[in-house]
C-alpha cells in the first residue's frame, strides 16, 4: 500500500453499489431482526460502543429490528431501552479485565438462547475480537441455526503470547461465521491472516462520524450567534498556530513519539502552541518532558475529556497531530478533519485509507519524520495553501452512518441468501470450483453439524479436535435446553412500535423501496 | 394432576371493583375432589405415623418418664392423654413403631421425619390475587407455601400508587415479563404475582384491566 487509498469509495461493498441499486426493485429485502452482541457498550465510553449504537440506530431507521446484548455494568442491569426503541439486555455477568467478561464458553448459552428466541432474532452480529461475549454468542448462534456476522475493530500482532491466544480464539469463532466486516482494508488483511479466512467473505465497511457533532467554529450551514463566516480564515506569518493532540496516553498511541517530538517542534517554530487532552500511564512522561524543557507556557495539558467535549477542544486548534503506532481505523482523525483541522498522522495501520491526501500530511512512525511532517504542515498553513474550511463538507459527504447501515444491510442480504452469490461475492467467484465443499447454496454456510465440525477440524492438529469437542458439547447443551426450557414456554417479546415508513424515507435516496 | 399451568380468573362484583386471581389449582371436578380427599387422608396418616415414630423413639430414650399409669383415669385430664398414648404404643402398630425406632439411629430418624412433615405441610397449589378498588387502592395477596402460615397481603392506597406497569427482567436463565406497582416514597417496587409470574398474555390482560379500572378510561396520562 504505497499510496494512500482513497477512503470509502474503494471498499468492496461499495464496488457493487451500482448494480445493487438496480436490483433492489426485484430482490426486496425483509426487515431483519438483528442482535448486536459485544462486551463493550454504553455506559462505557469508546469507539466500539458508539459504533454499535450508531449502526443500530440507523438500522432501526431503515426498518429493521435491533437489540443489543452486553454484560451488566455498575448500576445498569436488566433490560433497558435507549432512544429510538433500541433494546439493550445487560446480562448479569462477571467482569474480569477492562470491561471484558470471563470466558466461560457455555454458561452464557441458556440465557442467550432465551433472548434470541423471545426476540425472534435471525442474525447475530458480534463486535470486537477481545470480547468473549461476542465469540460465545457466535458459536451458540450457529448451533441454534442463526446467521452470524462479526465485525473486527482492531489490529493485532502475531508474535507475542497474548496475540497468539487471541488469534487462536478468533480462528475458532471465525471458522464458522457467515461473514466478517472489517473497518479498514489493513484491518481486513490482518483479520484474514489471523483467522485464516477466505478474503471473499470479509467486507470492509469503515466507521463513520456524526458530522453535525464535529463542526468547525464558524460554518455557513450552521448559524452561529455571531453570524456567518463563510470567508476562509487567513493565517499570517506570525500568527500562533495551535496543534491539538487528543488520545489516550498509552504506548500504542505513540505517546513516546510525542514526548520526543514536541521539544523539537517548539524549538524550530516559535509561534506554535500545543493542546494535549487525554490521560493514561504515559501522562507522567509528558509532564516530565515539559518540566525538563520548561515548556509549560506553550503546552497545555487538559487531562481526560469526555467525548462530547472533544469537538470544543478540537476547534481551538489548526493542526491535529496523531502519532499512533497502530490503528485499525482512527475515527479521531476523521473527527478532527470534520472540525476543519489539518491532520498530521503516522502512516500506520488503516490510517492511510481514512482521509484523502489533501487533508493529511503523513509521517513515518519515527521522531525525525514526525517533526519534519509537522514542519511541512505548519508551512502549508502559513502559506494558506490548505482550504481547511472545506474539510467539514467533504467529510460529511464521505462518512455517514446511514451509508454504513446500508452497506451492513447488504451484508445481511448476502448471508441470508436474498442476494445471489454472484451479486454478493462478485461474478468470478460464482463458479463452484473456487468454493469449499462445506459451503452451500449462495455461498451460505450450511448449518449441518457434520459440516460445521469439518470447518472446525481444520483449525489445527490439537486445536481442531478441541474445537470439535466444544462444538459437540455446545450442541448437546442445545438439545438439553430444548428439552429443559421448551420453546413454547418462552414468551415472544413485543416489538417497539415502528414509525410509518414514508416519514423515515423522506431524507433518504430512492434506493430503498 | 393436582396442579395445572397458572390460569387467570377475573371477578367483577361491581363496575369499580375487579379481582384477578392467578392460580395453579385446576377446576374442581368429582374425580379431582375425590383425589384431593384421598391425598389429604394420606397426608394425615403419614403425619400421625411420623409423630408416633418420634414419640416411641422418645420413650426409648433416657429422658422418658419411668412410671406408667395402670388403670383408666378419670375422663378429660392430662392423664387421659398419656393413657391413650400408652394404649397406642402397646398396640400392634405401636410395637412395630417401637421396633423400627429402636433400630433407626437419631441421625437418620430426625432429618427424615422433619422432611416428611415439611412435605406434607406444603400446599399443593399457589394462588395469587390482585384486587383493585377504584378510589381506594390495590390489594395484592399471595398464598403461602405451607399450611402453617396464612397468605401474605399488601394494600396500597390509590394516592400512593404512582404507576402500574409491565416490566422485563432477568430471572435465573430467562427473561420474564412481570407486573409492578410503583409505590410513592418507596425505593423498591411491588411485584404483583411474585411466585407464579404468569406469562405475557395474562400479564397484559391484567395490566389493561387494572389501568382501566384504577384510572378511568381516557384520562390515563402516564406511560
Amino acid at each position: 500500500m504505497a499510496h494512500p487509498r482513497s477512503f470509502s469509495k474503494t471498499s468492496m461493498a461499495a464496488n457493487h453499489n451500482h448494480n445493487y441499486r438496480h436490483r433492489r426493485g426485484s430482490t426486496r429485502t425483509m426487515p431483519y431482526s438483528i442482535a448486536m452482541v459485544s462486551d463493550f457498550f454504553f455506559p462505557a465510553p469508546g469507539g466500539v460502543e458508539s459504533h454499535i449504537y450508531q449502526l443500530s440506530t440507523k438500522l432501526i431507521d431503515r426498518g429493521h429490528k435491533v437489540i443489543v446484548i452486553t454484560h451488566a455494568y455498575d448500576g445498569r442491569t436488566g433490560v433497558r431501552y435507549l432512544t429510538n426503541g433500541l433494546k439493550v439486555y445487560h446480562v448479569p455477568f462477571f467482569v474480569i479485565y477492562r470491561a471484558s467478561t470471563f470466558p466461560t464458553v457455555f454458561s452464557f448459552f441458556p440465557i442467550f438462547r432465551n433472548i434470541i428466541l423471545r426476540e425472534e432474532i435471525e442474525i447475530v452480529h458480534g463486535h470486537a475480537s477481545l470480547s468473549s461475549f461476542c465469540h460465545e454468542a457466535i458459536l451458540h448462534a450457529r448451533t441454534m441455526g442463526k446467521r452470524t456476522v462479526f465485525t473486527d475493530h482492531s489490529l493485532f500482532g502475531f508474535a507475542d503470547a497474548g496475540s497468539i491466544l487471541t488469534n487462536k480464539l478468533l480462528k475458532f469463532t471465525l471458522s464458522d461465521v457467515d461473514h466478517v466486516i472489517c473497518v479498514s482494508h489493513t484491518c481486513k488483511e490482518n483479520t484474514v491472516l489471523r483467522a485464516s479466512l477466505d478474503p471473499l467473505m470479509v467486507s470492509v465497511i469503515p466507521n463513520a462520524v456524526v458530522a453535525e457533532n464535529f463542526r468547525p467554529l464558524h460554518h455557513p450551514s450552521y448559524g452561529t450567534e455571531f453570524g456567518n463566516h463563510p470567508l476562509p480564515q487567513l493565517i499570517g506569518p506570525h500568527d500562533t498556530i495551535t496543534i491539538v493532540v487528543i488520545s489516550r496516553l498509552f504506548y500504542n498511541k505513540g505517546t513516546d513519539l510525542l514526548v520526543a517530538a514536541i521539544p523539537r517542534i517548539l524549538a524550530s517554530h516559535p509561534n506554535v502552541r500545543f493542546i494535549i487532552a487525554g490521560s493514561g500511564p504515559k501522562a507522567i512522561d509528558l509532564e516530565q518532558m515539559l518540566e525538563r524543557n520548561v515548556l509549560q507556557d506553550r503546552v497545555e495539558m487538559l487531562g481526560p475529556v469526555r467525548h462530547e467535549e472533544v469537538r470544543d477542544v478540537m476547534v481551538r486548534g489548526h493542526i491535529y497531530l496523531h502519532p499512533s503506532l497502530t490503528e485499525a481505523f482512527g475515527t479521531v482523525i476523521v473527527e478532527a478533519a470534520s472540525c476543519g483541522l489539518y491532520v498530521v498522522c503516522t502512516q500506520v495501520g488503516g490510517i492511510p485509507e481514512v482521509l484523502p491526501a489533501h487533508m493529511t500530511v503523513f509521517a513515518k512512525p519515527e521522531e525525525d519524520d514526525l517533526v519534519a511532517a509537522t514542519g511541512r504542515a505548519i508551512a502549508a498553513l502559513r502559506a494558506n495553501k490548505v482550504r481547511t474550511e472545506k474539510f467539514h463538507d467533504q467529510v460529511k459527504m464521505m462518512y455517514s452512518w446511514t451509508d454504513v447501515a446500508k452497506r451492513t444491510e447488504r451484508v445481511y442480504d448476502g448471508i441470508s441468501g436474498s442476494l445471489s452469490e454472484a451479486d454478493f461475492y462478485g461474478y468470478e467467484a460464482a463458479d463452484a470450483a473456487s468454493w469449499s465443499a462445506t459451503r452451500g447454496r449462495a455461498g451460505v454456510h450450511s448449518f449441518a453439524l457434520i459440516d460445521r465440525l469439518k470447518r472446525y477440524y481444520g483449525c489445527g492438529i490439537w486445536a481442531g479436535k478441541l474445537f470439535c469437542l466444544c462444538v459437540v458439547i455446545d450442541y448437546l447443551i442445545f438439545m438439553f435446553l430444548e428439552f429443559w426450557a421448551p420453546r413454547d414456554a418462552i414468551d415472544i417479546a413485543r416489538n417497539w412500535p415502528k414509525k410509518p415508513r414514508e416519514n423515515l424515507m423522506a431524507g433518504d435516496d430512492s434506493s430503498y423501496k | 394432576m393436582l396442579t395445572t399451568h397458572p390460569h387467570l380468573r377475573t371477578r367483577r362484583p361491581s363496575p369499580t371493583t375487579v379481582e384477578y386471581t392467578v392460580s395453579t389449582s385446576p377446576s374442581p371436578t368429582l374425580p379431582l375432589r375425590l383425589l384431593q380427599l384421598t391425598t389429604s387422608i394420606l397426608r394425615i396418616i403419614i403425619g400421625l405415623t411420623v409423630l408416633l415414630l418420634l414419640y416411641t423413639k422418645y420413650l426409648l430414650s433416657a429422658f422418658a418418664p419411668a412410671t406408667h399409669p395402670i388403670g383408666p383415669p378419670e375422663t378429660f385430664s392430662t392423664a387421659t392423654i398419656f393413657y391413650i398414648l400408652t394404649l397406642i404404643t402397646h398396640s400392634r402398630l405401636g410395637t412395630l413403631c417401637t421396633r423400627l425406632a429402636s433400630i433407626t439411629p437419631y441421625t437418620l430418624l430426625l432429618p427424615t421425619s422433619f422432611l416428611l412433615i415439611h412435605i406434607i405441610l406444603q400446599r399443593p397449589h399457589t394462588t395469587e390475587s390482585l384486587l383493585v378498588l377504584r378510589g381506594l387502592g390495590i390489594q395484592t395477596s399471595t398464598s403461602s407455601a405451607s399450611y402453617l402460615s396464612s397468605a401474605t397481603t399488601r394494600f396500597i392506597p390509590t394516592e400512593k400508587v404512582q404507576d402500574f406497569l409491565v416490566n422485563e427482567a432477568f430471572r435465573g436463565f430467562e427473561v420474564r415479563y412481570y407486573l409492578v406497582v410503583v409505590v410513592e416514597g418507596e425505593k423498591e417496587v411491588v411485584v404483583v404475582f411474585p411466585r407464579l409470574l404468569p406469562r405475557r398474555k395474562m400479564v397484559e390482560t391484567v395490566w389493561r384491566g387494572v389501568r382501566g379500572c384504577l384510572w378511568e378510561k381516557g384520562e390515563v396520562g402516564k406511560g
